[in-house]
């Protein structure tokens, strides 16, 4: 099994890091009724494992009894809130009525929870809330037994669901409270409306520090029985963006390259990232129509191999901006944003990502010409 | 005299830039006997310049045409010229003498060069001393100008022509000018009208270079082309729209009434050999600008004068050649047009005729010359023969089928009962339905479009009703009394049901409703559509003798115009006909209507003036997505109208962004001027894609909150403007590209992507499966990936073969991984560029990781729900069942290895029936999986939990087991078959 699974604390009791966050949330649920939660924070943070160590505290063992289903739904929709995907679908134009429409959700579900990734629905995301959210949300709990008189919806990704969904969402939270809790899990808050916040009690999952992480490591390595050299954790937990499950991952791959660790070992990048950065050298080294068609197909690579286009640009931005003079990193910082901005606007996110590379190379190409003639 | 040496000069570069140009060794190989006539050539020339610049002196319209000539006199600079030669000689003779081809026989060719030679001197002499000359004679003095110095040219090589290589030089010759002329002149003219064609066949090396000329309307006039190979700066429709516009004719393939092969490199193909064969004269594409440029009008007059000259000859053949079908309408008319077919022209004849035909100048000329017998009929006489034939014997066939009528079938088109005429709009399907129906004194009773179609009531089908429908199968059923009153006058009637495909939503079974007339009719009908294939026509087809419709030739057509343009005293030449013909695109009445239209404004009409009108007609036909691609990015795309640009951007308002987006980095932008860093069209790139940018972003509002009315701007945002910026030439890339355009990249990547995106989704719903981890999607590829994929393919590298398989093994379990999410894994972390992940890896062992897996795959419950399939049940069901999981662990599986070690032992006897029982088995181990997954059935542990859970559920426990039991069974027979 990997690190990650295998020293992933179970209990509140058990966290290292975010040990404060864990007490008061062992808190809340023993001694009041749980409110919404809305958890929130970087990848990496810890933000899934105190919500599975905060099932445990509420439900005990019985919330580790999961099962996954994979299910079509079918939802009706009435017809003029048709909404159509992708352009070769054939626009049906016919009376008003309802039609059905296949959802197709994946759950992972126990008695007492139900977690589902309703953005992965993409823009019919709103019929999963106006429904199949509504509905799991209407009954209660068969398990009257429980000391609990509620379930718990685990909504995963909140912040890429559509506005529309949020909108849906904020009513079906106050409806059914008394049948059903939500815990809410995303990145970034900013992206969940003001709504949805709310009504939430909001949780803050920072990310962990370099000593946090490194304190991991060791904690890890002795559990292991490995020597970790205080080097090589600290450039691991440097190297990891502050996310403990990419600095866990990061050092086992250590392990499987080489065990026993020398202090200057290489800390092997993800394969993506290390893709990403080719194309950052790529593009600092020429700006031309030529490179960037080669460019173009790099994107594509990594966008084939399900990297999200968000990630892609994001770190396509910190490769460029560390070859870069300082007086450019504020201008092409503006327009990474606002690439990105227009990407999740948009749909097809290639266009954007190579808009912003056709920009940077444009911007850059006149700085050289006119910095160095 | 400056003009000249500087035209020396550049006869010296271009024997330079072919001698530094490596790429036909044929050019090369004839330079050197090319250096060597030079000197002769300068010996003759100044002379000439003395010549011209006394022209020059006396008369300024003489020195156009000298300086003209001086174009086309030094060009000639080898062997080109001998095929040329006879071009220039030919034209006068065809314009003075009369339209018959004389054609010059290659051996008079060279006498004529001496005897020539006296006669131009004397006409040089005769146009110096005519200061004022009558315009025509100053046309025909300039033509011989351009005549004489190419004989003089001529005299020189004769003393070389057995030299140089004819075919090297001749390319040479081409080239070198091309060079020459790009220098000068940069990209400025050329492309006009070029489409992209898709062919096999080259862009031609110095496409838009030259200056194409333009020479007076008819100074081709009575000669036929064949085009060969890529030319040298014309793209072959360029070629075609250059020579029909001054009269010449094109045509596909070489005969003896060819006057040129246009070729510019012998790539001896068919064309060229059988040119040689019948002798036809090769002619460069420089030697045709020349052929153009030598007949260059001095004066607008003059043009005017030998334009109405060559008109008449140009129709001169035409009458007499063909028999004209038309006679039998009104004798006088056709009297007049002899007239002016035989271009006699008195000078009473046109006003008579204008008055006659002021009469009818309210009728459209579609009526005035409708055919008037079915012989008038333009083509497809075949087929109105068979309708004729049909007609005729139908009575025979079918009315009076008591006596014989089913007995006779022995032609085809006797046994159906109605006739479906099918082909393209206005080629005469109803005008021969009617005409053949007249002819054979049949009453006509057409149904049209107009004409509600639907169901016949069928409670008044008897009666009579207001209904179109209702009088047609009364009309249908009734003609049984009429014809058996058999009265004196005896009316035959005959339905014509005209535009049947356009039977439409408001004629509700009218197809079927047809079909039942069909079966009952005791009259004829006639059913005309436009397309045979159409779906709803389907049935009807089968009950109809099917006549097919063909679009008339261009000739044909041609020739019909030109009978009517007679009779309307409109002056147009056969080409500009068939230009039109070709344009209408075998539409007679389109045709005639263009006509019609054109005459009200001028009385002569020439090729220009038809390409001008119809330039916008063509404009309606279908355009592909990459032909309008091909159009905005055009080097001339900026100068489209906007109207223009949306219409091409609409054409497919999902496929033209996808394909602009793809090639727009392609283009080398024609408004950025000098740009040497590039700079500039990075910056138009980075605008066009922002502007690709808008457009998605405009797509995404149009579709997703079906804000259709922004469909405009969205394609303003994704096509028109990205086109606009970069328009311009096209540069291929990468190497070894075809410089066209791509097909959008977006669509295939997006695609796999989608897959990938399942396929990760799999592997994620397996590794949640596993309970081990929480983990989600993104973060599986992102972060997880790395690690598992060198935890699967490290050992295989790095351990022995047994112990990295069954530690693979392990590993993939405790994740619950497939072998396809194995795949899954090593597909999407493969980059282009970066090694394959499965590099290293032996194959023997990578089949033994496979052989294990499948051997473990008896003993591992199923983790994943979409790996069932239910017993009794082909296919696995389309909504996935939910998987249960057992814990590894605990309970099952060492119950499972228990169980196969007993039943190992116990099969070791009664292997045979087991044996025989999997052989009537088709699918032993999917069965086994299926049983099994039927034993477990839903329920999950966890593996804290797991022995209470045991205690709860020992019915269903033991169910698994036995049936894992079973399972493993089998499956050791399996092996042991192996």
């Amino acid at each position: 099994m990997l690190w990650v699974d295998k020293y992933r604390p179970k209990t509140l009791d058990k966290m290292i890091v975010h040990q404060e966050i864990a007490m008061n949330l062992k808190k809340l649920v023993s001694e009041h009724d749980c409110p919404h939660l809305l958890f929130y924070g970087p990848p990496g943070a810890g933000k899934k494992t105190l919500i599975m160590a905060l099932l445990k505290q509420m439900f005990g063992p019985g919330a580790e009894k999961v099962k996954i289903e994979n299910k079509i739904w079918k939802v009706d929709v009435s017809f003029c809130s048709h909404v159509s995907s992708f352009y070769w679908l054939i626009f049906q134009i016919g009376l008003a009525g309802t039609r059905t429409l296949d959802l197709e959700l994946t759950t992972l579900s126990s008695t007492h929870h139900v977690e589902l990734n309703p953005s992965d629905a993409g823009f019919q995301d709103r019929y999963i809330v106006q429904e199949i959210i509504k509905e799991m949300a209407k009954s209660r709990p068969i398990d009257t037994k429980g000391k609990k008189g509620f379930k718990v919806l685990v909504l995963n990704e909140v912040d890429k669901l559509s506005r529309e969904a949020q909108h849906s969402l904020r009513r079906t939270m106050e409806k059914y409270s008394a049948s059903c809790r939500l815990i809410l899990c995303c990145n970034s808050s900013s992206k969940v409306t003001e709504a949805v916040r709310s009504r939430c009690l909001n949780v803050r999952v920072n990310a962990p520090t370099e000593e946090q992480i490194i304190r991991v490591l060791e904690f890890i390595g002795k559990k292991e029985g490995l020597s970790l050299p205080t080097g090589l954790g600290s450039r691991i937990a440097a190297q990891s963006n502050r996310s403990l499950r990419r600095a866990i991952l990061s050092f086992e791959t250590c392990r499987v390259q080489q065990y026993p660790f020398t202090e200057n070992q290489a800390v092997p990048p993800m394969d993506w990232e290390q893709y990403v950065s080719e194309i950052a050298i790529d593009i600092v080294q020429e700006q031309s129509p030529k490179r960037l068609f080669l460019v173009r197909g790099k994107l594509y690579e990594l966008l084939v191999n399900c990297i999200p286009p968000e990630i892609v640009l994001k770190k396509l931005l910190s490769e460029l901006l560390k070859k870069l003079d300082s007086e450019l990193k504020h201008e092409v910082c503006h327009w990474a944003a606002y690439y990105e901005h227009r990407m999740r606007m948009g749909q097809k996110a290639i266009f954007h990502i190579e808009a912003f590379v056709a920009k940077f190379m444009s911007i850059y190409k006149q700085f050289l010409i006119e910095t160095f003639g | 005299m400056s003009d000249i040496r500087k035209w020396f000069m550049k006869q010296h570069d271009k024997g330079n830039g072919n001698a530094s140009k490596p790429e036909k060794p044929a050019v090369a190989a004839s330079q050197p006997a090319n250096k060597s006539t030079p000197p002769a050539k300068e010996s003759g020339k100044p002379m000439h310049g003395a010549q011209e610049s006394s022209g020059r002196k006396k008369t300024g319209k003489v020195a156009a045409a000298t300086t003209l000539e001086s174009n086309t006199k030094h060009k000639p600079n080898n062997g080109s010229n001998i095929d040329r030669s006879p071009a220039k000689r030919k034209n006068p003779v065809d314009s003075e003498e009369s339209h018959d081809n004389v054609k010059p026989p290659s051996a008079k060719r060279t006498h004529k060069g001496d005897d020539d030679d006296d006669f131009v001197l004397s006409s040089e002499r005769k146009d110096s001393v005519d200061e004022v000359s009558p315009p025509k004679k100053l046309k025909s003095g300039s033509g011989r100008v351009g005549k004489k110095s190419i004989d003089v040219d001529e005299d020189v090589e004769l003393d070389q022509v057995e030299s140089p290589v004819k075919a090297g030089g001749r390319g040479g010759g081409g080239r070198g000018r091309g060079a020459a002329a790009a220098g000068g002149r940069g990209r400025g003219g050329g492309g006009r009208g070029a489409f992209m064609n898709f062919g096999e066949r080259k862009d031609p090396p110095h496409k838009g270079e030259k200056e194409v000329p333009a020479g007076s309307p008819d100074c081709l006039a009575g000669l036929t082309f064949v085009i060969s190979g890529t030319l040298d700066s014309l793209e072959r429709e360029e070629a075609e729209d250059l020579i029909k516009r001054h009269g010449g004719r094109v045509t596909g393939s070489v005969s003896k009434k060819t006057s040129y092969l246009l070729a510019d490199e012998d790539i001896g193909g068919r064309k060229s050999s059988k040119a040689k064969e019948l002798g036809t004269s090769f002619l460069t594409e420089d030697g045709l600008f020349d052929l153009i440029r030598a007949s260059k009008p001095a004066t607008a007059t003059v043009q005017e004068v030998s334009k109405k000259k060559s008109l008449e000859k140009a129709n001169y053949p035409q009458p007499k050649s063909s028999p004209i079908k038309g006679e039998v309408k009104d004798d006088g008319k056709s009297l007049i047009r002899k007239c002016v077919g035989k271009g006699l022209l008195p000078a009473a004849s046109p006003t008579k005729q204008k008055s006659q035909t002021n009469i009818h100048d309210s009728l459209m000329w579609t009526e005035k010359y409708k055919p008037k017998v079915p012989n008038d009929i333009i083509g497809n006489q075949s087929l109105v023969k068979q309708l004729h034939d049909w007609l005729a014997n139908w009575n025979k066939e079918f009315l009076h089928t008591g006596q014989k009528g089913k007995v006779k079938k022995q032609n085809d088109s006797g046994s159906k009962k109605a006739v479906l005429l099918s082909g393209s709009p206005g080629i005469g399907k109803s005008t021969s339905a009617k005409l053949v129906s007249q002819m054979l004194g049949f009453q006509i009773v057409e149904v049209n479009a107009s004409d509600n179609r639907g169901k016949a009531d069928a409670k008044i089908m008897r009666g009579i009703g207001g209904n179109t429908s209702n009088s047609i199968k009364e009309l249908v059923s009734n003609e049984s009394l009429s014809s058996n009153m058999d009265c004196a006058k005896h009316t035959k009637s005959v339905l014509v049901m005209d535009e049947v495909d356009g039977m439409s939503a408001g004629d509700r079974g009218g197809v079927a409703d047809l079909i039942a007339s069909i079966k009952i009719s005791k009259i004829p009908i006639i059913c005309i559509c436009n397309d045979r294939y159409s779906q709803k026509l389907k049935s009807l087809v089968n009950y109809c003798l099917l006549l097919n419709f063909r679009k008339p030739t261009k000739q044909q057509m041609a020739k019909r115009l030109m009978q009517v343009a007679t009779a309307e005293v409109l002056k147009v030449n056969e080409i500009a006909l068939e230009e039109l013909a070709d344009r209408v695109n075998g539409d007679m009445r389109m045709a005639l209507n263009q006509l019609q239209y054109m005459s009200v404004s001028q009385s002569v009409i020439n090729y220009d003036d038809i390409r001008a009108r119809l330039a916008s007609s063509s404009k309606d036909e279908d355009i592909s997505p990459f032909s309008a691609v091909d159009k905005l990015f055009h080097f001339n795309g900026g100068k489209l109208r906007m109207d223009e640009r949306i219409d091409l951007s609409m054409s497919d308002p999902d496929l033209v962004p996808l394909i602009i987006q793809e090639n727009y980095i392609n283009y080398r932008p024609s408004t950025v001027g000098r740009d040497d860093s590039g700079v500039k069209r990075m910056n138009l790139i980075a605008r066009a894609a922002e502007s690709v940018g808008d457009g998605d972003i405009v797509n995404v509002q149009i579709r997703r909150y079906r804000q259709w009315q922004l469909s405009q701007v969205g394609c303003l945002a994704s096509s028109i403007i990205p086109a606009a910026l970069m328009h311009g030439h096209r540069e291929a890339l990468t190497a070894g590209e075809r410089n066209f355009n791509r097909f959008g990249g977006w669509l295939g990547k997006n695609s796999t992507m989608g897959k990938n995106l399942r396929l990760l989704e799999d592997l994620h719903v397996h590794v949640l499966a596993s309970r081990e981890t929480i983990i989600d999607r993104v973060t599986v590829r992102t972060d997880l990936f790395s690690l598992l994929l060198k935890q699967l393919t490290n050992p295989l590298r790095e351990l022995s073969k047994d112990v990295a398989v069954q530690k693979v093994v392990d590993f993939m379990d405790a994740y619950s991984l497939s072998q396809e999410d194995f795949d899954t894994i090593v597909e999407l972390s493969k980059f282009q560029g970066h090694p394959n992940p499965l590099d290293g890896i032996q194959p023997a062992v990578k089949a033994a990781l496979t052989k294990a897996y499948k051997q473990g795959s008896s003993s591992r419950v199923v983790r994943a729900a979409d790996l069932i399939t239910l017993p009794g049940m082909k296919k696995a069901p389309k909504k996935r069942i939910a998987a249960m999981l057992e814990p590894v662990e605990d309970g099952l599986p060492v119950v499972n290895d228990d169980a196969l070690a007993e039943s190992e032992k116990e099969n070791s006897s009664d292997a045979e029936d087991q044996d025989a029982d999997i052989n009537g088995d088709k699918k032993p181990q999917m069965d086994v999986q299926s049983s099994k997954s039927k034993g477990i059935h839903v329920e999950l542990d966890l593996k804290s939990t797991g022995n209470s859970k045991e205690k709860k559920t020992p019915a269903s426990k033991s169910k698994a087991s036995q049936s894992a039991g079973k399972g493993g069974r089998s499956s050791g027979a399996t092996k042991r078959k192996r």
